[in-house]
């Protein structure tokens, strides 16, 4: 479980990211955490690794303090970075050399991932283009079977074929006693992995709810023509008609978009907020 | 779990750091006793042997040392390769003691080794070379021998590879690309600031100042008379201790405390 407290972060004292932001996360959901380019999605996730120290409040994973990165902590937790490190070796070496800091690494795991993946041992791992190291790391991070899994922008660098492999092995691999935490603004690569949604946007929560419960709360569909302009959130002329994200009085069920629950949360913050009852303590 | 220290775990990680970046490491300490290598024999021929000796021990020990440290945390040159490092399942201790071991324990005593190999055998050469029915023989046969490791300029040179090398292991957790250069710019400023400081007071206390350095002596000409005032042998034993002890520790123990508290 991961419990933040008011929490507060900014690169510069003046300017704060986040400003007394709490969030609890549950172990056994896919979250999605989504935001705008420099919204602070890389930022959270650096915080909740302990690569970067809350300027106030507290952040705990699984009891521990992030911040402190003691190798406990550290061996539970795994994050891919958007770019990815890999050193001049072979996949074996890097088994080799760090497997071991992980007690939970799965080397037939490894072995099938990278297959999934289509991860071929062609030599040194640095020669690989960015998307075959990118899905190397991949592999390496869900065989190393730690309890919390972040994954900043995982799709960037990915062809398509690889991103549907990509959703297909992360739906595999979840267990009720995991959490994966995906950061992205390409909405459109979690559709149908994700089951819990937070929408963060200058340095706010808007949004966190499970996909139930926007599905429940919101209604996606395509009409033609508008009747009351009040109740929209988000609208969006296509070819069948106009897109649009209204608030969900009637009990009407319909699929989530998340590109249109996102520019709908981001573009009505307020009336997103009093319709989930977004609180600071969410 | 020992959070602290492990050995096990310090063993995976000390492979870990030699084998990761064999080029940067193995290919470094290589390239640095080629280097030495050569300089010894440049100068051997040009200058003779004791400066041959002494400038490659100088050089070798602690510009490689120096140049080594550096690289021992540079991993923060790119976002991926510092997040990897920093989040590796493994102590703030066992990293630092990881670097340290490499920077200051085995490439001194690989140097020392390969030094001695490399004087004796240089020595050697030209003990062999020499005519043993020469009236000269003994006095050209004593005029060379093996670089001493307790000698004075040794002492010297091992506290300049403790200072050189803390500042750099401390300068590549400061700046996270072109560590090497940016900490010899700084230790080049650091060195002018005192200097000149010291020049400062001493002009502004004797008048004429003919030459000075911090904390040890300023020469000063008064009429036509030159003369020397020392740092009184007390002053110059506390600076003595900080000198040779405290800054090369406290240069030491910077990066444990950095790189706990570094952000990336």
């Amino acid at each position: 479980m991961i419990q933040i407290q008011h929490l507060s972060f900014g690169y510069n004292k003046k300017k704060l990211l986040y400003k007394d932001l709490t969030l609890t996360l549950q172990s056994g959901s896919i979250y999605g955490l989504l935001g705008k380019n420099g919204a602070g999605k890389s930022t959270l996730l650096k915080n909740l690794v302990g690569l970067l120290f809350p300027k106030g409040g507290s952040i705990e994973v699984n009891g521990f303090d992030p911040r402190k990165r003691q190798p406990s902590f550290l061996e539970t937790i795994y994050l891919i970075p958007e770019e990815v490190y890999v050193p001049a070796l072979t996949i074996n070496g890097y088994q080799r050399l760090f497997s071991p800091f992980y007690p939970g690494f799965d080397s037939a795991k490894f072995t099938s991932y990278l297959e999934q993946l289509d991860v071929k041992d062609e030599g040194k791992l640095n020669t690989l283009s960015f998307g075959q190291q990118k899905k190397f790391i991949i592999a390496f991070a869900l065989a190393c079977n730690t309890k919390v899994l972040l994954l900043d922008e995982p799709t960037n660098g990915l062809d398509i074929p690889s991103k549907m492999r990509f959703r297909k092995l992360i739906s595999g691999i979840f267990t009720e006693d995991r959490m994966i935490f995906i950061s992205t603004h390409q909405i459109r690569d979690l559709d149908n992995l994700i089951d819990r949604v937070i929408i963060v946007d200058e340095g706010e929560l808007l949004l966190h709810a499970s996909v139930g419960m926007i599905a429940e709360k919101l209604c996606f569909k395509t009409v033609n023509e508008i009747r009351d302009p009040a109740d929209i959130l988000y609208k969006e002329e296509s070819l069948r008609g106009i897109s649009v994200v209204i608030e969900n009085k009637h009990g009407e069920e319909s699929k989530v978009n998340l590109e249109h629950l996102f520019n709908a949360v981001t573009e009505n913050p307020e009336k997103a907020k009093a319709i989930f009852q977004t609180r600071k303590n969410s | 779990m020992n959070n602290t220290f492990n050995a096990r775990r310090f063993g995976f990680l000390f492979r870990k750091t030699l084998l990761e970046r064999p080029v940067q490491i193995f290919g470094l300490t290589g390239l640095i006793l080629t280097i030495i290598l050569m300089i010894y024999f440049i100068c051997k021929v040009f200058f003779g042997f004791g400066p041959a000796q002494n400038i490659s021990f100088i050089w070798g020990l602690a510009g490689g040392g120096c140049f080594l440290g550096s690289f021992m945390f540079s991993y923060f040159n790119s976002n991926a390769s510092g997040s990897s490092y920093l989040t590796l399942p493994a102590s703030v201790f066992e990293k630092w003691l990881s670097a340290i071991l490499i920077a200051g324990i085995l490439y001194p005593l690989l140097f020392l080794l390969f030094f001695r190999a490399m004087d004796a055998g240089f020595v050697a050469l030209y003990h062999r070379g020499l005519d043993a029915t020469s009236p000269l023989y003994k006095i050209r046969y004593d005029q060379v021998y093996l670089f001493s490791y307790t000698g004075q300029i040794a002492q010297k040179v091992y506290l300049i590879f403790f200072m050189f090398t803390g500042a750099a292991l401390t300068g590549s957790l400061y700046f996270n690309k072109n560590n090497f250069i940016k900490t010899a710019l700084v230790f080049c400023v650091v060195c002018v600031l005192a200097f000149g400081l010291n020049w400062l007071m001493a002009v502004m206390v004797f008048g004429e100042v003919r030459d000075a350095a911090p904390f040890h002596y300023v020469e000063v000409t008064v009429g036509t008379g030159e003369g020397e005032i020392n740092l009184p042998q007390s002053a110059f034993d506390i600076y003595g201790i900080f000198g040779d002890y405290f800054f090369p520790v406290l240069l030491w123990s910077i990066p444990f405390i950095r790189l706990r508290e570094k952000e990336f």
